[in-house]
């Protein structure tokens, strides 16, 4: 998702200037629309597919609910468990496990909001304009994670850095106060923004792939949340290392201040957690290259 | 300037389109007409890159449609299929496209004009009549002012008054020198629009020929004469290429297959037979466009083996057609 996209590289080297298209244009006897102003590059450039996908982010009403929700109930949340908590109550759990126990819900707003950026533009059709205007088609992949990406991150980092000093007003005098100074909790604050973050992307990538909005999003309930639940009860070590190395148990790792014996380490975590997305953008590329629209 | 060279798509087992090889040239309506899943929309898909071909290619522009740096300024399509997302203000639909090609705020405001928006584009597109979004589709496909116009279907659904604006556009879209590529699986409205015809059937070509062409082809040769001695003028007619039948009800005319005017009108004359008229019969588009589409649904009836070539008269018709084009 960093630096230049190959194809987008290819795509600028083969980008005729537009001195060469004009007489082109000439020849075939079609005379441009009277515009004023000085003559515009129409060329399609990796900032301007990234400011289109922006613009439709934006532009989009669910967007601005999806992600005022996210941010409202993981606070909201937040705060009714710390003002209805009492010391003793949270065994083995900590302070900023608890305050962030909102996350839970958030975490599958913001994967809606994923799926909707890929699937949802196949359930309307707009697959197909963009993909007119953007034929290579990569392009519009890597700017929607891009731009999803970036968006997502802010607002869970907005949303933890909220939620905690929030949920900390009523918890002062528990068992469970804690500060953003005390050792390794702005770490899992920010573990846990880019954690939920990522399994947005992860998302965003399962929307592109499946092409469906209920499908991409059952497949995440089931596949991403549920399932490493239930193989987690196999009696087996080997099954437990590798469902600590799933997105939702690695996402799940970052936002402790002292992981478990279970569970990775946040540097392990993260880089789990980035394979994973990796590998499903990847695919979802490659499906997105060969498939008809 | 379109070309498709070979074009054939197969959806699993079956062949949609088969075998395309055509032009549409600048600076006229081209209209691509064939009955209801003829491959219309699967070509013009094809042309545009959303759908690979199974085999062969096209170009729009001398290139691959994919392979401009500024696709939307060689190419502006209107696609069969709904391509607008229900949630979007018109203006924030086009101003998202806008932007892949940095084309410029006023340049999304002028082609809002130009396609009659006015006060809707500031409204989802949810609201929209079926005029209104097939107004704003080809809003969309004028946004950067392409060379080459796609239009798939455009007057499906519109009331008479849309239906009459897209024609002078698109006639309008010609005269300035763009390449015009209509689809529509009625004669009558390509009749009125397009200069030129393109006409498939169960994918394959039928037919590459100008309206006027098409036209006086499809009249089949018969001509009508009336006459006060047609019975003597029948016999002197007749001959093993000519046929010749009686109007009914009416002893003074004949229909005349296989006979040109000329040689009518001189046989009359050398045996001072006098003739009240003559009368070339032209078919209607209509007539002729089912005439030409029934040989291609009694191909495909008989067609046990598509992967076989047979003779037919499907083929020989295009064959013939597309002779008489170039
Ligand atoms: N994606 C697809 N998968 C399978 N069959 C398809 C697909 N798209 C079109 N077809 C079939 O191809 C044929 C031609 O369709 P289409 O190109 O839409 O024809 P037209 O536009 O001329 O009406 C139809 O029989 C249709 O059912
Ligand atoms: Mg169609």
């Amino acid at each position: 998702m960093t630096g230049r996209p190959d194809d987008l590289v290819t795509q600028s080297q083969q980008g005729q200037p537009r001195q060469q298209r004009q007489p082109r244009r000439r020849s075939a006897g079609s005379p441009t629309v009277a515009v004023a102003g000085p003559p515009v590059d129409y060329r399609v450039t990796w900032p301007r597919v990234v400011r289109s996908e922006w613009a439709k982010l934006w532009s989009l009403r669910s967007t601005w609910s999806i992600l005022a929700a996210t941010l409202l109930v993981t606070a909201g949340l937040g705060a009714v468990v710390a003002g209805t908590y009492q010391s003793g109550d949270g065994d083995g759990i900590e302070p900023v496990e608890l305050t962030l126990l909102g996350t839970q819900f958030g975490q599958i707003l913001l994967a809606v909001l994923g799926v909707l950026v890929t699937a949802g533009e196949y359930a309307s059709g707009m697959i197909r304009a963009s993909l007119t205007a953007v034929p290579r088609r990569l392009p519009v992949l890597w700017a929607k994670a891009v731009v999803f990406g970036s968006v997502a991150l802010a607002v869970m980092f907005a949303t933890v850095f909220l939620t905690f000093p929030l949920a900390q007003v009523f918890l002062s005098g528990t068992d469970m106060a804690a500060g953003l100074g005390d050792p390794g909790v702005a770490r899992a604050l920010c573990g846990a923004a880019v954690g939920i973050a990522l399994l947005g992307l992860l998302c965003l990538g399962l929307g592109a792939l499946l092409r469906s909005v209920p499908a991409a999003i059952g497949a995440y309930i089931g596949a991403v949340l549920v399932l490493p639940e239930v193989v987690g009860l196999l009696p087996y070590d080997v099954v437990d290392d590798i469902v600590a190395c799933l997105p939702s148990k690695a996402a799940q790792a970052l936002m402790m201040v002292d992981p478990g014996p279970d569970m990775l380490a946040p540097g392990p975590a993260l880089f789990a957690l980035c394979c994973s997305v990796a590998a499903t953008l990847a695919v979802a590329a490659l499906f997105l290259r060969r498939r008809d629209v | 300037m379109i070309r498709a060279y070979g074009l054939t798509k197969r959806y699993g087992e079956k062949t949609v389109v088969r075998d395309l090889t055509f032009t549409v040239r600048p600076g006229m309506v081209t209209g691509f007409l064939g009955p209801n899943g003829a491959g219309k929309s699967t070509t013009m898909r094809m042309l545009l890159g959303l759908d690979a071909p199974t085999s062969g290619r096209s170009t729009i522009g001398d290139r691959a449609y994919a392979s401009h740096p500024a696709p939307l300024r060689q190419v502006g399509a209107l696609l069969e299929a709904r391509s607008i997302h229900p949630g979007r203000t018109a203006r924030a639909h086009l101003q998202a496209l806008a932007h892949t090609h940095g084309i410029p705020r006023r340049q999304v405001d002028a082609v809002i004009d130009r396609v009659g928006l006015g006060e809707a584009a500031d409204r989802r597109v949810k609201g929209f009549s079926l005029g209104m979004g097939q107004r704003l589709g080809i809003a969309a496909a004028l946004l950067a002012d392409p060379a080459t116009v796609i239009l798939d279907e455009p007057v499906n659904g519109l009331d008479p008054e849309g239906v009459l604006w897209i024609r002078n556009l698109l006639k309008s879209l010609a005269a300035e020198g763009r390449t015009v590529f209509v689809s529509s699986h009625l004669m009558s409205e390509m009749a009125v629009t397009a200069e030129h015809l393109i006409i498939i059937g169960r994918g394959r070509l039928l037919a590459d020929t100008t309206v006027e062409r098409f036209v006086r082809d499809a009249g089949l040769g018969e001509i009508t004469v009336v006459s006060p001695e047609a019975d003597r003028l029948r016999a002197l007619l007749a001959g093993p290429d000519v046929r010749i039948e009686a109007a009914d009800g009416r002893p003074d005319t004949l229909r005349v297959t296989g006979a040109d005017g000329e040689r009518i009108g001189r046989t009359a004359a050398a045996h001072g037979i006098p003739v009240f008229e003559l009368t070339p019969r032209r078919a209607s588009l209509e007539e002729a466009f089912m005439e030409l589409t029934r040989d291609a649904v009694e191909y495909v009836a008989h067609d046990d083996d598509p992967t076989t070539p047979q003779p037919t008269p499907t083929s020989q018709h295009a064959t013939a057609s597309q002779g008489a084009a170039t």
